[in-house]
């Protein structure tokens, strides 16, 4: 009990210390106003001040509530690191945090689009509208078509998406069905008569249509399912109503009977679905801007189901480079070879990839057999194409660790 | 009242030091070094099966079965497009395969040595009989018209014969006779369910089935109500990340093959986790790729990994 007469105030104050982190660090009494003193010599930072919106520390001369005046580890002599600083005032918990977070937020990058002093433009951001978008999102990819949505050309971009963080794909402010009915009210006689008198309200609009732009008409997608290009829609739906005239699958294969045969392999993708077929899974049966109508772009549509790989390529420390066309490497519908490889053990030294890999360097092949499983070897047995915390995306250290796997020293 | 003082300040300052002790813990100890899935120990390789000279080496085996009266391992080698079957030490005995064949992988034996065989090939069950030489479609009969077509997955097989057939496309189960006569339906109603990629049942009748992209294991009673469900995908210790197949021990326990994770995760009858079995590696023992899991009566557990079969034992005490 003695010993505990004396930890039980060490505690206490350890409990203080501990509490005391993050509520602010008070210095020995200054003979100036903090921000006069620091303006002695930083005098440029008075002129910060004379922009039209300027953060509230900076207004109030608190420079050491953000810089700590003696040393830091930071930057800056910053008293934190990156959004650590800023969330000692502005609450994580509210708008930063989500299913999505924003790329710089999840970073800890908050000066990517904000200034921590002054700034002209609204929330101190350090470029208007959507030209501060555009630094990172591609100006051409989002507005270079024909016809662009007015909101985007307005750069109103956030009046769709949350900056910061969301829990909807996208980041987008409101689920896609009510965001859309928000400014185009699901009825009228235009409406109607665009939409061939389907009652379409309630669905996903971006289902057919880009939210930016469009060399189509309409905002229509780039490519179109033959029947809907058609407009006959009657081919799947019954007349004017959005069910389908066969149930499931059928209606795919009532036209690619032949996809049936990709699907009959050892390794097969044809799973149920949760739309109207299985198909809906990963296609879109109208119109998409993605290749093979798909619903979206194609990693996203695979680490849809696969989360778990996709969790595992970003922890990943080096990956294989240009990762991101699954079906590079992968056939989508079913395969013989394993993992629904394209060319099995060759799949890596395919002509427009490592062509000439395996020819000059470690062995591989059939007939070259990996003394630990007993299987022949091929590229994976080194490397982990999905991603490895090693250089090279090797599955072990490259100068020891590798080799002796096998090579007994 | 001073000797009182005394022991309500002693056990106050107990309390106060247990306090201080658990805030330091939850402050100081990362998460990460919180170990919730225990690897366990005593588990012994029994064989490694991936081919030799005689029979050739195997090529994406997909499913196996092994049958406790004649004792004998039934491996579907499908990217040989045949059936090899192995003695109780493992031997390599002869192989079947057949015209009718295309891809074979999943298998069922009965009491009467007739297999019954996923064929994917053909999107078929075939039914065999060695003695009678007779290999052909096993058509159902009586079967309740889904929205999807009929697309069979693995068949589980129990103590009366029954077939237990995966309907994937109509994310139910099916039960059947020998005969191909429909019993009933097993489905669940869920919002989160994708569809049921294995199947076992255990000698009470009781039915398990593992929904790999929900990660979770359904276990319904004789009857197809669901008793009791557990798992989840989460990027956390102690979940599944590509749950595909389970079996069922003698002592209740619940074996799920983690493809992603290289391992096999061990629950109990009520779906609490135990521990694992295997790390992830391709050195006798680890698991690279495990996609199909059995275990015998004898306790052994035959693991299907990548281009090879792995045979566990557990040494209990």
């Amino acid at each position: 009990m003695k010993a505990a007469k004396h930890i039980i105030p060490i505690l206490i104050v350890g409990l203080i210390i501990s509490f005391g982190i993050g509520k602010g660090i008070s210095y020995a009494k200054v003979k100036k106003d903090t921000s006069d003193l620091c303006m002695e010599c930083h005098s440029k930072m008075r002129d910060l001040a004379t922009k039209a919106r300027v953060h509230q520390p900076v207004k109030d001369g608190r420079c050491t509530e953000c810089h700590n005046p003696h040393a830091s580890k930071q930057k800056g002599l910053l008293a934190y690191i990156d959004s650590a600083l800023c969330y000692n005032c502005h609450d994580q918990k509210k708008g930063f945090t989500g299913v999505i977070v924003h790329k710089p937020i999840a970073e800890g990058n908050c000066l990517v689009c904000h200034d921590a002093h002054s700034s002209n433009n609204r929330s101190l951001l350090k470029k208007t509208g959507a030209e501060g978008c555009f630094s990172c999102h591609s100006k051409e990819t989002v507005i270079a078509k024909k016809n662009v949505h007015p909101e985007v050309k307005k750069g109103n971009c956030t009046g769709c998406h949350n900056p910061h963080a969301s829990d909807r794909d996208g980041l987008l402010t409101k689920d896609k069905k009510s965001l859309c009915a928000g400014c185009h009210p699901e009825k009228g006689e235009a409406f109607t008569k665009a939409h061939m008198g389907y009652k379409v309200a309630g669905t996903d609009c971006l289902g057919c249509h880009s939210p930016h732009s469009s060399e189509r008409k309409g905002l229509m997608k780039a490519s179109l399912h033959k029947p809907f290009a058609e407009n006959k829609c009657t081919s799947c739906h019954p007349a004017g109503s959005t069910g389908i005239v066969k149930s499931g699958i059928n209606l795919c294969l009532g036209c690619h009977k032949v996809s049936m045969t990709g699907f009959n392999k050892i390794s097969s993708h044809l799973i149920p679905g949760r739309a109207d077929s299985p198909c809906d899974s990963c296609h879109n049966p109208h119109a998409s801007d993605e290749k093979h109508l798909l619903k979206d772009k194609e990693a996203r549509v695979c680490y849809g189901c696969h989360n778990d790989t996709k969790e595992y390529v970003a922890k990943s420390d080096h990956k294989h480079p240009k990762l991101g066309a699954c079906s590079d490497c992968h056939v989508s519908h079913g395969s013989n070879n394993q993992y629904f490889l394209v060319k099995g053990n060759d799949t890596c030294s395919q002509e427009a990839c490592h062509a000439t890999q395996g020819k000059f360097t470690h062995p591989v092949g059939e007939k070259i057999i990996d003394p630990r499983s007993k299987t022949p070897m091929d590229c994976s047995t080194c490397h982990n194409p999905m991603g490895s915390p090693e250089n090279s995306i090797l599955r072990f250290e490259k100068d020891r660790e590798l080799c002796i796997q096998c090579h007994q020293m | 009242m001073r000797y009182n003082r005394k022991i309500i300040s002693r056990k106050l300052k107990i309390k106060m030091l247990f306090i201080c002790i658990m805030y330091f813990a939850l402050c100081v100890l990362p998460f990460d070094t919180v170990s919730f899935a225990e690897e366990r120990a005593g588990v012994k390789t029994v064989a490694v099966i991936n081919g030799d000279e005689v029979m050739g080496m195997l090529k994406q085996p997909s499913g196996l079965f092994f049958d406790e009266i004649k004792k004998r391992l039934y491996v579907a080698d499908s990217g040989n497009n045949r059936l090899v079957s192995f003695d109780s030490e493992f031997k390599y005995l002869a192989e079947l395969s057949n015209e009718n064949i295309a891809i074979p992988v999943s298998l069922v034996r009965d009491k009467q040595g007739r297999f019954f065989i996923l064929d994917r090939g053909k999107a078929d069950i075939v039914f065999i009989d060695l003695e009678k030489k007779i290999v052909k479609s096993f058509p159902l009969t009586g079967v309740p018209i889904g929205k999807e077509q009929f697309l069979p997955g693995r068949i589980a097989i129990d103590k009366a014969d029954r077939l237990y057939i995966i309907d994937k496309l109509n994310k139910r189960l099916l039960v059947v006779e020998q005969t191909g006569v429909f019993v009933k339906e097993i489905t669940v109603k869920d919002k989160s369910f994708w569809g049921f990629t294995d199947v076992r049942v255990n000698d009470k009748g009781e039915i398990y089935a593992i929904d790999t992209l929900g990660g979770v294991v359904y276990v319904f009673d004789d009857k197809g109500v669901v008793i009791s469900k557990f798992g989840s995908r989460e990027d956390k210790k102690g979940t599944f990340r590509f749950p595909v197949s389970l079996a069922l021990d003698k002592n209740g326990l619940i074996y799920v093959a983690d493809q992603h994770a290289g391992k096999i995760f061990v629950f109990d009858k009520k779906g609490n986790f135990q521990y694992t079995i295997a790390k992830p590696g391709v050195k006798t023992g680890e698991l690279s790729s495990p996609s199909y899991i059995f275990i015998d009566k004898d306790g052994k557990l035959y693991i299907i990994d990548a281009n090879r079969v792995q045979v566990f034992k557990e040494e209990r005490e």
